[in-house]
């Protein structure tokens, strides 16, 4: 899952966006959302859990009605909970999300990573300029963003492929050409 | 937000103890799981060596009771036979061939190096678990040895039958030692296989789905998941175990309304699917280097994966076929014996599809090209002889002879050793950034292969003759065999340590490596895509499509 805009580009944004309102500056005029890579789906994570449950209750048929069964049973009982529980762990950790909203004179960019504090950074849209750095960044084609002097130089999608971030640049000058004008 | 670093990261790299003793990298820790393991192997085959120094003769020479002798046979009438030191050694080198060595090299060692580079993951899901899973490693490995050296040393066989594990329990703690080293690595295992199932199944490249994974990743991941399924059951058993020995509960004890029948129920519910554990990852392995040496794709991608995953699930409902002689109703000998036969149709899908990859391909034979060759041979006559094993009448003649030690040591001893090393010859380049001579991996392929042979071969003629297992000595109408396999045994060692001394002359002086692909463009999954060794930090990109999607077919 790369990245979404998820405003139309139209003069009113719809209603749903109005929780991303600024009190003086109204709908915004796009929101985009990045966020990194899983390759579990929801529907992956039921069938991989319900196939180990299945599977490791198996030898409870044998020992049914000895003491044997309930000995046993913590310990299987501990290995769903382990995987289960894993693979929500790798879930939460990839929940880095960086949401970007543009306003006709103003941009706000947030990073939410887990367990750490929501970053915020912002700034003019006139004075927003991007750069790809095809070498030199930690990554192939890295994506960087600066405001007017006063702002930090912030990185945009480094989780993306280096594919991706040439598309994401291309479509957020797009955005902002239109916002500027 | 994170601040742009356009200056690159040119962060400290670690120091020599940070790196390998506090490592969270998956490339370091599976060389450490690799050198661990190979370590430990050295130990567990002087063991076998030693057996086979007494087996080499009828009557009992080295281990006396006065004393066990190395280097000079004991005079006649000299020597009182020690049958305990055998039976030490029998479940040493069982527990730590099964546990601390087959699976830490291929599960640990190529599965933690190689999984992730196949699936364009930058680490394991989770480094720190990792290191922790090692570490026990270790620690359960100091408490085998201390099962083999304490209180004269545990000698239930690998098994831990009760009421053969009840061992002098107010008096002696060697076996205690030998249930807690399985613990330890029991749960060892289950952490790194937990950290495997999750990075293969939410770390995965934007784009790979399932079926376009390489067929080792897929190996490694059921390899994983069958850890998952069947540790949690041995650690309970052996739990039991623990507390029928030391606190007085009787869940395998007869005397207290117990049934020891139960516990190698539960046991081999564990046991069986350990056997494919061993196993698959050299599936995976073979499946590469078959491919590259042949110059040709895997042959038949998808029926390889679904012929992994049966193998797999079949493997957890065949387990009682290790206990026709236990008096089971003939309905379930049947059904188990019918089941175990099936396991023969996902296997011959398997071997099929690499004689395919290797037909009519330009094949050349490197190292790793031969063992892969010798792994299909060996593993393809242990399956046989598996089949003819799954009889349950024909079990009755055969069980506990020397024709189950021949079967079991060519699908896993041949098998899965030949497939360690058909991985070590082909990847040894990536891994260290020098190439192994070639003559020398040959030299060492051909002595192993007819060390070896010479060893199990003849004793598929004893368990014929009806010479039973687990005994240090035996009628002299055995003799001839069991000096061939003495020979054989020995033949083999010696390759083992002229493998250390290969392994050994690579990393210091080997020829340099600078093509990352360096076997070829058949070589084509990721981690042929890095230079040699790969950097400290790798896919922290993400890779693109075109670098792993060779076949787009499938």
């Amino acid at each position: 899952m790369p990245f979404h805009i998820e405003t139309p580009q139209i003069e009113k944004a719809p209603e749903k966006f109005g929780a991303f309102a600024h009190p003086d500056r109204g709908a915004p005029h796009m929101l985009m959302r990045i966020t990194p890579h899983k390759s579990l789906t929801p529907e992956g994570f039921v069938w991989f859990v319900g196939a180990t449950a299945a599977l490791i209750a198996l030898p409870l048929f044998g020992i049914l009605g000895t003491a044997v069964f309930w000995a046993l049973l913590p310990f299987l009982l501990a290995a769903i909970w382990a995987i289960w529980a894993a693979l929500k762990r790798s879930w939460r950790d990839k929940e880095i999300a960086e949401t970007l909203t543009l306003w006709p004179d103003h941009i706000r960019v947030e990073r939410k990573e887990p367990r750490k504090e929501t970053k915020i950074w912002e700034a003019n849209p006139y004075w927003v300029r991007l750069t790809l750095h095809k070498t030199g960044g930690p990554v192939p084609n890295y994506l960087t963003l600066r405001g007017d002097k006063a702002t930090r130089e912030i990185e945009l999608g480094a989780f993306l492929t280096p594919t991706e971030r040439v598309k994401l640049k291309f479509a957020l000058e797009e955005a902002l050409a239109q916002a500027r004008a | 937000m994170a601040d742009a670093a356009i200056s690159g990261h040119d962060h400290e790299r670690p120091g020599f103890f940070t790196r390998w003793f506090m490592s969270t990298n998956h490339k370091d820790i599976g060389i450490l799981y690799l050198i661990t393991a190979g370590l430990v192997g050295l130990v567990s085959v002087a063991f076998t060596v030693y057996m086979r120094l007494e087996l080499m003769e009828p009557g009992v020479q080295y281990m006396c009771a006065e004393g066990a002798r190395v280097l000079s046979q004991a005079a006649a009438g000299e020597c009182t036979p020690d049958g305990h030191l055998w039976n030490v050694l029998i479940t040493g080198h069982g527990v730590l061939m099964m546990f601390f060595v087959v699976i830490p090299a291929l599960f640990g060692g190529f599965g933690n190096f190689f999984m992730p580079l196949m699936i364009g993951a930058p680490d394991m899901a989770f480094p720190r678990l990792n290191n922790l899973s090692y570490w026990l490693y270790v620690a359960g490995t100091a408490l085998a040895f201390c099962a083999v050296f304490v209180d004269g040393g545990a000698g239930p066989g690998w098994t831990f039958y009760p009421p053969l594990s009840w061992q002098d329990a107010p008096t002696s703690r060697a076996v205690d030692f030998a249930i807690f080293a399985v613990h330890v690595s029991g749960a060892s295992s289950i952490l790194g296989s937990i950290n495997i199932i999750t990075t293969f199944l939410n770390m995965r490249a934007p784009g790979m789905s399932l079926f376009k994974v390489p067929l080792f990743a897929w190996s490694i991941f059921v390899t994983a998941w069958l850890l998952l399924l069947s540790l949690p059951v041995l650690a309970g058993a052996i739990t039991m175990l623990l507390t029928d020995r030391n606190f007085g509960t009787t869940f395998f004890d007869v005397a207290g309304g117990g049934d020891p029948l139960l516990f190698q129920h539960i046991f081999w519910f564990f046991g069986h699917p350990e056997v494919y554990i061993v196993v698959l990852p050299a599936f995976g392995v073979v499946s590469h280097v078959i491919s590259t040496f042949s110059r040709k794709p895997v042959f038949g991608y998808l029926p390889m994966v679904w012929a992994l995953i049966a193998i797999g699930g079949l493997g957890f409902v065949v387990w009682a076929h290790h206990m026709y002689t236990t008096g089971m109703t003939l309905n379930q000998q049947a059904y188990f014996m019918v089941a175990t036969m099936v396991i023969a149709v996902p296997t011959g899908v398997k071997i099929f599809s690499w004689i395919a990859t290797m037909w009519q391909g330009s094949m050349t034979f490197e190292t790793p090209m031969l063992f892969a060759i010798g792994f299909i041979f060996l593993f393809t006559v242990g399956g046989v002889t598996g089949i003819v094993l799954s009889q349950a009448g024909v079990d009755r003649a055969y069980h506990d002879t020397y024709y189950v030690v021949a079967h079991f040591h060519y699908v896993m001893s041949l098998g899965a050793v030949f497939g360690i090393f058909a991985g070590i010859y082909y990847w040894i380049g990536k891994m260290s950034g020098r190439q192994y001579p070639e003559w020398a991996g040959k030299l060492h392929f051909w002595l192993f292969f007819i060390g070896a042979n010479l060893t199990f071969f003849p004793q598929h003629f004893l368990g014929r003759q009806g010479m039973p297992r687990r005994y240090i000595d035996y009628p002299d109408a055995f003799a001839t065999w069991n000096y061939v396999s003495s020979i054989g045994a020995f033949i083999a060692f010696a390759s083992f340590l002229f493998f250390l001394g290969v392994v050994a002359y690579t990393l210091l002086a080997g020829r340099k490596l600078s093509e990352p692909a360096y076997w070829g463009e058949h070589a084509d999954t990721l981690e042929w895509t890095l230079p040699n060794p790969p950097p400290e930090h790798t896919f922290e990109e993400l890779p693109t499509r075109e670098m792993w999607d060779k076949q787009p077919s499938h």
